[in-house]
């Protein structure tokens, strides 16, 4: 089954990112010559320097770091879970993280005093990592008393159900401009992040998957189940929060400034094992980690519709791609495992 | 490592059991066991009396209700959890054992790859080394498993049901197996299991969980005279002492049987599994002629005779 090693795996999909990086930047509603996006960026000159600088960049920056960290997330949640189905959007992680931004939307409408303070990019990612952190510890507890696979999926898509109804509420009762921008967001873009959101997400992504290579070898033992984890001198309670803080990092602040991105979570770890069929998550996590941007690369390729102007929501492209993939990977490998 | 007989780990007073809603769950009356080094002993006892609890707290792993576990030397496990990671090579599953000695970054030594690759030769599993896990049998993930645990290199090895759901020869490998590396390793096994036959064949000790929640030690045979074991496994038609199956001879007949050897052996099994009586003085007789590349049987009855080739002819006959 393994034909090529990590060694040959992992430098090939660096390439094929950077490849995609440059091809998102020249594509958009202006389409811009791959020789002209080269000299933007690598001597800030040409007529199109502003528009790389000002757009295309941060957006391109963002899909790679989204991708990367929502498919990071995804990894680490089908290691701790041992549930090949698992994923931040299966398990209502997004929607938790949802529903922390859209409250402090809500509370900066009304407490206009302090709603510069609040709104600003770092309280959001703040509340949105917080919010899937909650829900990722009230799936763990559950999961202690619930050891069937498919019952902590109904019982992931059901907290999922719920928050998302908060959410409608409070949608429901907000104003109209309001909900625009919130509809907006739910149908997941990575056009609306400049410079400074982009920072924050940088910084909070970077520390998120940090703590996930550092847990290289805890991930590893949870694939034996807790018993022989412990068994091997793994502190399992200590690298279980350690998942939990780094998946809410990561996942929340993609959800903030991206919104809720279905999908790529839960595919892109059993897509990437077609090319690198390993458990080793010293191996997986930077492969999974490219895949995700890779993903997420072609995927706001495709919503750009080249040759057009208009702009397809991502979700809408992430989910048209990614189930069907999904569904034909489930019929040919009979099932798909962690 | 210490003396041979050495004590290796110890409980005193021991009491395990798991709490459920703040109710203490007592498994077990409180424990005082040694096990020795270089013992192999068999832990045995009914499905669901706590085997799995015992040796998951005399690993380490879960807490005891009260008392003490010393161990005098590391400790290696084999359970029964199931689990992933199928895409993992045996070597992968092997290199687990490493774990406690390793970094984060699991960067591996020379003399790792070495205990990998003796922990894989010792279980005969070189020439599959490099397969993934969801390719093997069922014997050759277990001793991936225990292959894993001795690259753990630790002085005690406790496992939990090695040859369950295992065939007959996959069985008697592993006991073998186990038996080999108590004796030429020294190390300490600890083997739960409830296959009466093997560990009564390979164990130098038994430990054996009573019904009233005691765990009695002794070597297999005196177990097995004192009746300790009969009443623990309420045996139906198995007679521990012969180590044979009670046959009841139904059919109310005497059979006098002469011969020797394999043989004779094994035609009083197939008589007695047909219901016969082979007894030493009977109007019935058969004698076994054996020359050096063939067996007859020669039946006497109501001073007729008569030769048969085969087992299956004798057995006919006898019926009619």
């Amino acid at each position: 089954m393994q034909k090529y090693p990590a060694s040959f795996i992992l430098p090939l999909l660096a390439a094929g990112m950077g490849v995609l990086f440059v091809v998102n930047i020249s594509i958009g509603s202006v389409p811009i010559p791959v020789r002209d996006v080269l000299k933007a960026l690598f001597a800030d000159t040409g007529t199109y320097s502003e528009i790389v600088w000002q757009f295309r960049l941060p957006k391109a920056i963002t899909c790679v770091l989204a991708g990367g960290a929502l498919a990071t997330g995804g990894l680490l949640m089908q290691t701790l879970f041992r549930n090949p189905m698992a994923g931040p959007d299966v398990l209502g992680l997004t929607s938790g993280s949802s529903l922390l931004v859209a409250m402090l939307l809500m509370a900066g409408r009304y407490g206009s005093s302090i709603a510069n303070l609040i709104q600003s990019p770092w309280s959001i990612a703040i509340a949105a990592s917080l919010g899937g952190a909650i829900v990722f510890m009230l799936i763990i507890s559950v999961a202690r008393y619930v050891r069937d696979n498919t019952a902590l999926l109904i019982i992931g898509l059901m907290i999922s159900a719920a928050t998302s109804s908060v959410v409608s509420v409070l949608q429901f009762t907000s104003q109209a401009d309001d909900l625009q921008t919130f509809m907006i967001w739910m149908l997941g873009s990575v056009g609306s992040t400049g410079w400074s959101e982009l920072s924050v997400l940088a910084i909070v992504i970077l520390a998120g998957l940090a703590i996930s290579i550092s847990l290289v070898k805890s991930l590893n033992g949870m694939l034996l189940g807790e018993s022989y984890a412990r068994s091997l001198a793994i502190n399992v309670k200590r690298s279980r929060t350690l998942v939990v803080i780094a998946t809410g990092l990561m996942v929340g602040a993609v959800t903030a400034f991206c919104g809720p991105i279905a999908f790529v979570g839960l595919a892109v770890p059993h897509l990437v094992r077609l090319l690198l069929p390993v458990s080793n998550h010293k191996i997986l996590i930077p492969g999974v980690a490219l895949g995700g941007a890779i993903l997420l690369l072609m995927c706001d390729i495709v919503a750009q519709l080249p040759g057009s102007t208009q702009v397809l929501p991502l979700n809408a492209i992430t989910s048209m791609i990614g189930a069907p993939v999904v569904i034909w990977m489930v019929i040919k490998a009979k099932r798909i495992s962690v | 490592m210490s003396e041979p007989g050495n004590i290796a780990l110890q409980t005193t007073n021991l009491v395990v059991g798991f709490k459920q809603d703040k109710l203490e769950h007592v498994l077990f009356e409180p424990l005082s066991l040694a096990l020795r080094q270089g013992e192999l002993v068999c832990f045995m006892g009914s499905n669901g009396v706590g085997k799995t609890t015992l040796i998951k707290t005399l690993a380490g792993i879960q807490p005891s209700l009260s008392g003490t576990v010393t161990t005098h030397d590391a400790v290696a496990l084999v359970l029964t959890d199931k689990i992933s990671g199928t895409w993992m090579t045996v070597r992968d599953l092997v290199t687990y054992g490493r774990y406690p000695y390793l970094n984060w970054w699991l960067s591996l030594t020379s003399e790792d790859h070495l205990i990998i690759e003796n922990a894989i030769r010792h279980v005969h599993l070189q020439l599959i080394a490099d397969k993934q896990l969801n390719q093997l049998s069922d014997g050759q993930l277990q001793m991936a498993m225990i292959a894993r645990a001795l690259a753990q290199n630790t002085g005690i090895l406790l496992l939990d049901e090695p040859t369950a759901h295992l065939d007959l020869n996959n069985r008697v490998e592993i006991m073998n197996l186990l038996r080999m590396l108590a004796r030429e390793t020294g190390k300490t096994i600890l083997v739960a299991t409830h296959e009466l036959d093997l560990a009564l064949q390979t164990a130098d000790k038994i430990w054996l969980a009573t019904p009233d929640r005691k765990i009695v030690e002794g070597i297999p045979e005196d177990l097995v005279l004192n009746g300790t074991f009969d009443d623990v496994f309420n045996l139906k038609g198995f007679d521990l002492k012969t180590g044979k199956i009670t046959h009841t001879p139904y059919r109310k007949i005497s059979v006098q049987l002469e011969g020797t050897g394999a043989e004779y052996l094994w035609t009083k099994n197939a008589l007695e599994r047909s219901g016969y009586e082979v007894t030493a003085h009977a109007s019935t007789s058969i004698h076994i002629l054996m020359d050096d590349n063939s067996t007859a049987w020669n039946l006497v009855r109501n001073h007729a005779s008569s030769q048969y080739n085969s087992l299956h002819d004798l057995l006919n006959e006898l019926k009619r």
